[in-house]
């Protein structure tokens, strides 16, 4: 217990492969191609339960981005990667190291920039780093190269002599960002990396990203970087990846490309529905009521009839699949529990549709789909968690009554 | 040793804020006031056993103020997650905030080294009970902070946690000044055993019992330890 409290044997770099053996009782850490681990991870605060059954990977060269509403479980999964914080259950491992196991080790192969960066005022930026580069244990005689190399990627040399209190936001930004890669590590943690910062300053840090990502001399596979964030634009613009978290779970993991074809099927289809001439206003009515029931009942979630304008014969509707809260976790870029599409849903409405129009007396005068965005989907599965959440609490409630 | 890296920025820290220089200045003002009113006494022996009598008061108002921001500071400010997101364990943070506050407290009394030079030249006092008395502050001092740090972990409240420290410093004197009192022959060696006082009075004699040593060193090395375990336990919370 006594040792478990201090740093243990960790000196250097340990995420250096050719130092694992000796440093770790000879034990290699199993190495697959992930750096980041995290394996079916609930963190609990009192009752609270902020992050839940969460299992994902962060891989190296690829940059995932971690996408959720406010309270969504990100800071916390971030905070429980970096050993902040201990997981309630699960197992997280970083290069290979069990983050609870040896949590020294596993943070030396992190650089993470936290939310709004805290900083430490009074220290200059250049003492900042050096104190950074002792605390990772980086040797002396490299320690004046890696700060160097920081300041340069971080554009922030002509600042290294300021205190930390006399910079903008931006500039502080920069130097938990340089702190983070000072020791060279193999992961990237950073959250909310643009809060605050100015749009040029934020391609900047995109670009900034993107290279620290890619294979380098030092780092031929490149590094894994989770990119904690809310705002979809900057994930969109940034991530190979993402993961999208609602009410601490994950609802969503792939590349955005899979993710909005996944969701996809979940766009509303556009019909324009042809009306015979001449019919009044209360048949007109009594044909959707028929239409709509039909649909409803062949896998529509809504059906929405604009109305007519005066001396038209087209109807316009925009007919939404159906979506539930799926419990058996079976398709491969919805999570398990997520909320994606039902059997009904993932069958082609068209030929439903085409049928009922016509079954309704009806022509059917154009029927398309547009593709779902990644905002669509954002915002389809956070709503989705909040509505299948509400429905959960109203089911307790009934069944304590 | 990593604890060594967060003691020296700890110990620079308190330079480079304003709180540092007036945690000094208060220290010579409150050891210049005891060497005054308890010292330089007409036709008075040439000691400063008075003078350090004083010092667990001056200690017990300095102590806190040092303490209380070791780790509150970090709480409130957020720095905590950068610092325990580094490869240190739990312990060399207590020890490293432990040292370094350690650290600035000897900076504290280094000016004070004013007041027996000032004796030694308009007399001729015992250089031995000096720096024995000195040895004694510095201990004490040392358990003082030990258990300011621990306050300092358990509250992202500076004020809190220096309220909490002084309070228990003050009150534990105090009442065991009382307690001695009350009931001498029970608790006088109780009393003698337990109070940080006392011991500076022994060391102030001249007197460097290894025994007192030990009981310094090794209280503080379980507070520090007991500090270690919070910050553990916040982990898990």
């Amino acid at each position: 217990m006594w040792r478990s409290l201090g740093e243990g044997r960790v000196k250097g770099n340990p995420c250096d492969g050719r130092l694992l053996g000796e440093r770790f009782g000879g034990v290699e850490p199993t190495l697959g191609t992930d750096m980041i681990e995290v394996v079916r991870v609930s963190k609990y605060f009192g009752k609270h339960r902020a992050v839940d059954d969460v299992s994902l990977t962060v891989r190296p060269g690829v940059v995932t981005g971690l996408l959720g509403p406010n309270g969504a479980g990100k800071t916390t999964l971030i905070r429980m990667m970096t050993s902040y914080l201990a997981p309630s259950l699960g197992t997280i491992r970083v290069f290979g190291h069990d983050a609870l196991e040896e949590p020294s080790a596993a943070r030396a192969c992190i650089g993470s920039l936290n939310e709004s960066a805290p900083l430490y005022p009074e220290m200059r930026v250049g003492q900042y780093l050096k104190y950074r580069a002792g605390l990772y244990g980086v040797s002396r005689s490299a320690r004046a190269a890696a700060i160097e190399a920081a300041l340069r990627r971080c554009a922030l040399s002509d600042v290294a002599s300021k205190r930390i209190g006399q910079l903008s936001k931006g500039y502080r930004q920069r130097v938990g960002l340089a702190a983070a890669t000072l020791h060279d590590p193999r992961v990237l943690i950073l959250d909310e990396p643009s809060s605050g910062l100015d749009p040029s300053q934020i391609r900047d840090l995109r670009s900034t990203i993107r290279t620290l990502a890619s294979p380098s001399a030092t780092r031929p596979e490149g590094r894994a970087v989770l990119l904690s964030s809310h705002y979809l634009p900057e994930v969109q613009a940034t991530c190979d990846e993402i993961v999208i978290m609602a009410r601490g779970r994950v609802r969503a993991q792939g590349t955005p490309g899979d993710i909005t074809r996944s969701f996809g099927r979940a766009a509303p289809y556009e019909v324009v529905i042809e009306t015979p001439p001449g019919l009044n206003e209360a048949d007109e009515a009594a044909l959707m009521q028929r239409l709509r029931a039909v649909l409803m009942v062949n896998g529509a979630a809504g059906v929405t009839i604009e109305p007519r304008a005066l001396g038209q014969t087209r109807v316009r509707c925009s007919i939404t699949p159906r979506v539930v809260a799926e419990s058996d976790g079976t398709s491969s870029s919805v999570a398990s529990g997520a909320v994606g599409l039902s059997a009904d849903g993932e069958r082609d409405l068209g030929e439903a549709i085409f049928k009922a129009v016509s079954g309704a007396g009806l022509s059917l005068s154009r029927l398309s789909r547009r593709e779902a965005t990644l905002e669509q989907v954002f915002i389809s599965v956070v709503e989705g968690s909040n509505e299948h959440a509400a429905a959960v609490s109203q089911g307790s409630a009934e069944v304590a009554a | 040793m990593r604890a060594m890296v967060i003691a020296g920025r700890e110990l620079r820290s308190f330079f480079q804020m304003p709180l540092g220089w007036l945690l000094v200045a208060l220290c010579l003002l409150g050891s210049g006031f005891a060497f005054t009113s308890a010292t330089l006494e007409p036709g008075a022996p040439a000691t400063m056993r008075a003078f350090f009598s004083l010092w667990w008061f001056i200690l017990a108002l300095i102590a806190p103020a040092i303490s209380m921001r070791l780790m509150s500071e970090e709480y409130r400010a957020g720095t905590i997650e950068p610092l325990m997101g580094a490869p240190v364990g739990e312990l060399s943070v207590a020890l490293g905030k432990f040292l370094g506050a350690c650290g600035f407290l000897a900076c504290c009394l280094l000016p004070t080294l004013v007041y027996p030079a000032a004796l030694m030249v308009i007399s001729k006092p015992d250089p031995g009970p000096i720096f024995a008395g000195y040895l004694g502050v510095m201990l004490a001092g040392m358990l003082y902070l030990a258990v300011g740090l621990v306050f300092s972990c358990l509250t992202a409240s500076q004020t809190l946690a220096f309220l909490s420290t002084f309070f228990l410093l003050v009150g534990f004197e105090i009442a065991l000044e009382a307690a001695t009192r009350r009931w001498p022959d029970a608790l006088g060696a109780l009393s003698k055993h337990l109070s940080a006082n006392a011991r500076i009075a022994d060391f102030a004699s001249g007197l460097v019992d290894t025994s007192h040593i030990a009981y310094f060193v090794i209280v503080s090395a379980w507070l520090v330890v007991l500090s270690a375990l919070i910050l553990r336990v916040r982990r898990w919370r």
